[in-house]
């Protein structure tokens, strides 16, 4: 298994892994979207130990995460989405869905200076939720009616960015501190982004970006990371290209 | 001579624009009949008349005007570009951007026209006319970063890596602010260029430019990826290892990065301990890593691999990781480590035989065990499918609602040859857990496979969208569900039902169509977003996109089907004479009442879907009221496709993409070997056997085909047959 960054080949079998998996679907066009909008945040897991079949051979998806900046956040504070994030019945319980997470919320941070992250889950999805709440410290906002397709209720959740944050200040207050002498421009305006948690109060805490932004709590908690789904309404239109809302059906 | 507008009818004249760009056709259509009454031989007017006709789908009659329209006035760059408009619309990139090329002649000055060309150049790869028509887009609006960016792409695209990078850099001097750190477009425009220095060769000036100027661009893996490739082809070892153990701890499950540092630190490759100890180096640092642990059973051999293979296996399946096999079955290919992972397999089960709690996990130790040892026999290369049935069985004794268990069931009776068992095997796994949608895809395709069309679709309608219009299968055609499709498709194929399969097969044509008009609307989105790395690689993999595996098996079922439909007709053509053909038309007849029952099977189907539909909770399907009415299909059920008097010809469009895009596939030459020997292209026909020859000459169809056509042309004496005869004899002398 390799956990990487997305690139525009795998999304034929991204969009494969997708419609096997979870009743929301989208068609190619949306993938693209993510990916030429917000190339970072959005990662695969490969089947590597698959021998080739052709000389055309394209990777085997056997997860991924998609994700995107909420365009015009409604709170105006910079965040991420997760508009799909599943994984093959075949190779659940090996953490693919946690790692794939942590890989993209590091992204939203560094690249796009988001405070927290959102999502929305079906409220019978207890693997999936489980996966948010007690793995990855996500907690429940609300509840929105019958938000899916089908007439089932999503919990929107969310989790707060803040620790990755921290980490990334810290790591570049303690390059510009190495770099002092050589290099004087100094990196407060980055990190300062945003205002929210600029303060560098925080001691270097060492290994900041270790295993990407990991909670040593969390990761003693026993994973039973099966199929997560994950729904976002369908993106219809991307005809225009323009973010839409989403939970409109 | 163009008639000139009296300036109420000027005024008249914006109307109908701006009712056309409101969408507000029959208001537009009204305006511009009004100025018409008055000046009926008024060019532009005529064309809005044309492109508003065409927004309401009356193509031909916007055509017809749109011409007329010109030849009253051909010197008016609204018809031109009116006309250019009409064509990009029906996808004739060519005609329209000649079109525009003659728009933008009477009107140099016009942005949108020049906008509206350039992204036609891109679509269709022009990219000299494309870098043309970005230079005049920058030298009209230069204070864009956006124009001299997009120019450096089309330089880039074209070739000209050199000015693509000095466009770059001109921008760059010109600037008088600093960006902000958090400035997207200038981050990316950095690295952008940093990846165009690489490309040109200069890895050194890459890193320099990378450590200089790209320090604090937002892409932050990009950059350390980047800066690790370089220094490890610059060798700088050191540096390297470093930067790749970076990289590591943010990401331990990535194979490249693990390579990277064991080749920075120049470990011999045959130095199994060496090469081990890195890996166990990050195990140990990332417990929770599966990289660190399953990659060196690659390299490891001997004791050292039944040690690791060991603690690999013993681990996951304690754990019940479902996907151990399929982790570990490449190594298969190497027969000791097969050997030795069947017998630590059985070890483990012996070990912990009688320690299954009845109440306990059964996915895991023993049950994992079973379910390890029957994928194992299940497997090609290690194939044995009574011992892979009685271990299954076993598990399944011990826990007989395991999803798992009985979907590798439904497998082995698939390899052992037996569909319909297979089918009600899978359909039972899928019924013991009817939330999950990956099980109630391997139930559809099972069917499928036991040509249960309708029964597949049955399936499949469990989680499509109950209020698409058109029932499961519209949905999974518009959510270019390609693997139903194909497989759909195969099955009809089996049935006889020609007019399904080849409808399924097209559909997959078209749907990659689709995709390749997807780009579209990036050429300017992407500018406007500024991620310019991941433009370019959409772009290059667009280039290609017909060799992905979706469109070769799509493709080559489509030609053998015409082939198959061409002799029949042939021999329906020599059907009076012989006993032997007599059977044919038997077979025939046969064929064609298997046809027409599965025509009215499927028939029954999509009715019963349909009506379905129409019983949905009627909330539910108000909701959609606002989606454009979907366009009808005039033959459904691929009756036309069938009914074609040409199948070599109709073969033509999917074997020409792949014989382009994908010429190393064997399967695809030989197929276009059999298509141009009967339409007797017998120098093509040599072409594809040589390629075919070059890819395995070992092929048992390659001598069979050199036999064929050296028949064929045998007796023949025109100049192409002449010149295969030429071309064979040589290559059987020498």
């Amino acid at each position: 298994m390799d956990i990487r960054v997305l690139r525009p080949s795998d999304i034929p079998l991204i969009q494969h892994a997708n419609i096997e998996n979870l009743p929301e679907n989208y068609f190619l066009k949306y993938y693209l979207y993510h990916a030429l909008s917000w190339p970072q945040l959005s990662y695969v897991a490969v089947d590597v130990s698959r021998p080739a079949k052709s000389a055309y051979d394209y990777p085997k998806i056997v997860g991924y995460v998609l994700a995107k900046m909420e365009e015009e956040p409604t709170d105006g504070v910079q965040h991420g989405h997760i508009t799909s994030l599943s994984v093959m019945r075949t190779h659940r319980r090996l953490g693919i869905a946690e790692k794939l997470m942590r890989q993209s919320q590091q992204a939203m941070v560094e690249t796009f200076g988001a405070h927290y992250v959102s999502l929305h889950v079906r409220v019978s999805n207890a693997a999936a939720i489980h996966l948010y709440r007690d793995t990855l410290g996500f907690k429940t906002e609300k509840t929105e009616a019958k938000y899916y397709a089908d007439g089932e209720d999503a919990f929107c959740m969310k989790l707060d960015l803040g620790p990755i944050r921290e980490a990334l200040q810290n790591e570049l207050l303690e390059q510009d501190g190495e770099k002092k002498d050589k290099d004087s421009s100094s990196k407060k305006k980055q990190i300062e982004d945003g205002g929210k948690g600029g303060g560098s109060e925080g001691v270097d805490e060492g290994e900041a970006v270790g295993d990407v932004g990991r909670d040593p709590e969390a990761a003693d908690s026993k994973k039973e990371d099966k199929t997560v789904k994950v729904k976002v309404g369908r993106g219809l239109g991307v005809g225009e290209l323009v973010e839409r809302d989403e939970s409109k059906h | 001579m163009p008639q000139t507008l009296s300036t109420r009818e000027a005024n008249l004249f914006r109307t109908v624009i701006r009712h056309y760009e409101e969408k507000q056709y029959k208001r537009g259509l009204k305006a511009a009949e009004q100025i018409l009454k008055k000046n009926p031989r008024h060019g532009d007017t005529m064309s809005m008349k044309a492109l508003i006709m065409n927004s309401q789908g009356k193509t031909e009659e916007a055509f017809a005007l749109a011409k007329e329209a010109l030849t009253i006035d051909m010197k008016s760059h609204i018809c031109w570009h009116v006309y250019g408009i009409l064509y990009r619309q029906h996808k004739n990139f060519d005609e329209a951007i000649k079109a525009y090329k003659f728009a933008l002649k009477l009107e140099p000055e016009s942005q949108q026209i020049q906008r509206d060309l350039a992204v036609l150049q891109v679509q269709i790869r022009d990219y000299q006319g494309y870098v043309q028509s970005r230079f005049a887009m920058l030298k009209a609006k230069p204070h864009l970063r956006q124009n001299w960016t997009a120019l450096a792409i089309a330089y880039q695209l074209e070739g000209s890596l050199e000015q693509a990078e000095n466009i770059l850099t001109t921008y760059e001097k010109s600037m008088t602010n600093v960006p902000l750190k958090t400035d997207q477009e200038h981050s990316e425009a950095l690295l952008y260029k940093n990846t165009i220095i690489a490309e040109r060769g200069d890895i050194q000036r890459a890193l320099e430019h990378l450590d200089s100027d790209c320090k604090n661009c937002l892409d932050r893996l990009a950059v350390m990826e980047m800066r690790a490739r370089y220094l490890g082809q610059l060798n700088r070892k050191e540096e390297a290892a470093k930067a790749w153990r970076a990289l590591l701890d943010r990401n331990p499950e990535h194979p490249e990065y693990y390579e990277g540092l064991i080749g920075a630190l120049e470990i011999d490759e045959k130095d199994e301990a060496a090469l081990k100890a890195i890996y166990d180096e990050y195990a140990a640092k990332y417990p929770r890593s599966d990289a660190a642990k399953r990659l060196p059973l690659n390299f490891l051999t001997g004791d050292s691999f039944k040690a690791a293979a060991k603690s690999y296996l013993t681990n996951m399946l304690d754990r019940g990781v479902p996907s151990v096999f399929a982790n570990l079955k490449h190594l298969y290919s190497d027969v000791a480590k097969k050997e030795a992972v069947l017998a630590l397999a059985e070890e483990y089960l012996k070990e912990h035989k009688g320690s299954e709690q009845a109440n306990g996990d059964s996915s895991k130790g023993v049950g994992a065990a079973l379910y390890f040892l029957a994928q194992h026999y299940n497997y090609h290369l290690s194939r044995d499918l009574a011992k892979a049935m009685e271990y299954v069985e076993q598990a399944i004794e011990l826990d007989p609602k395991n999803v798992d268990f009985h979907m590798t069931k439904a497998r082995i009776f698939k390899h052992q040859g037996d569909t319909a068992k297979a089918s009600e095997a899978m359909d039972h796994a899928r019924s013991l857990d009817t939330k999950d949608r990956y099980i109630n895809s391997k139930a559809a395709k099972y069917q499928l496979r036991n040509n249960e069309n309708e029964k597949a679709l049955e399936t499949m309608g469990l989680f499509t969208r109950a209020e698409t219009v058109g029932g499961p299968l519209a949905d999974l055609t518009d959510m270019q569900c390609m693997w139903f499709l194909t497989e759909d498709g195969e099955a009809w194929q089996r049935r006889g039902n020609t007019g399904l399969a080849l409808k399924r097969f097209t559909t997959i044509n078209n749907i990659f169509d689709i995709w390749q008009e997807d780009q579209f609307d990036f050429h300017s989105f992407s500018l406007r977003k500024g991620q310019i790395r991941a433009y370019v690689d959409m772009i290059r993999w667009e280039d290609s996109i017909r060799e992905h595996p979706f469109y070769f098996r799509a493709a080559l079922d489509a030609v053998k089907l015409y082939l198959d439909m061409f002799e029949k007709q042939q021999a329906a053509a020599n059907g009076t004479n012989g006993t032997g053909e007599a059977t044919n038309g038997d077979d025939a007849a046969e064929k064609k009442k298997a046809a027409k029952k599965a025509r009215k099977e499927a028939q029954k189907a999509e009715r019963e879907a349909a009506e379905k539909t129409a019983k949905q909770d009627p909330n539910k399907a108000t909701a959609k009221k606002d989606e454009e009415p979907k366009k009808k299909d005039d033959d459904p059920n691929g009756l036309k496709l069938a009914a074609t008097t040409d199948p070599l010809g109709d073969a033509m469009k999917f074997l020409n993409n792949i014989l382009q895009f994908s010429p190393k596939n064997i399967e695809g030459q030989i197929a276009g070997f059999d298509v141009y020997m009967r339409r007797k292209k017998y120098l093509l026909a040599l072409r594809c056997l040589n390629a075919a020859q070059a890819l395995n000459p070992e092929h048992p169809r390659v001598k069979e085909q050199f036999a064929e056509l050296q028949k064929a042309v045998e007796s023949l004496d025109d100049a192409q047959s002449a010149k295969v005869k030429e071309v064979l004899k040589a290559k059987f002398s020498s």
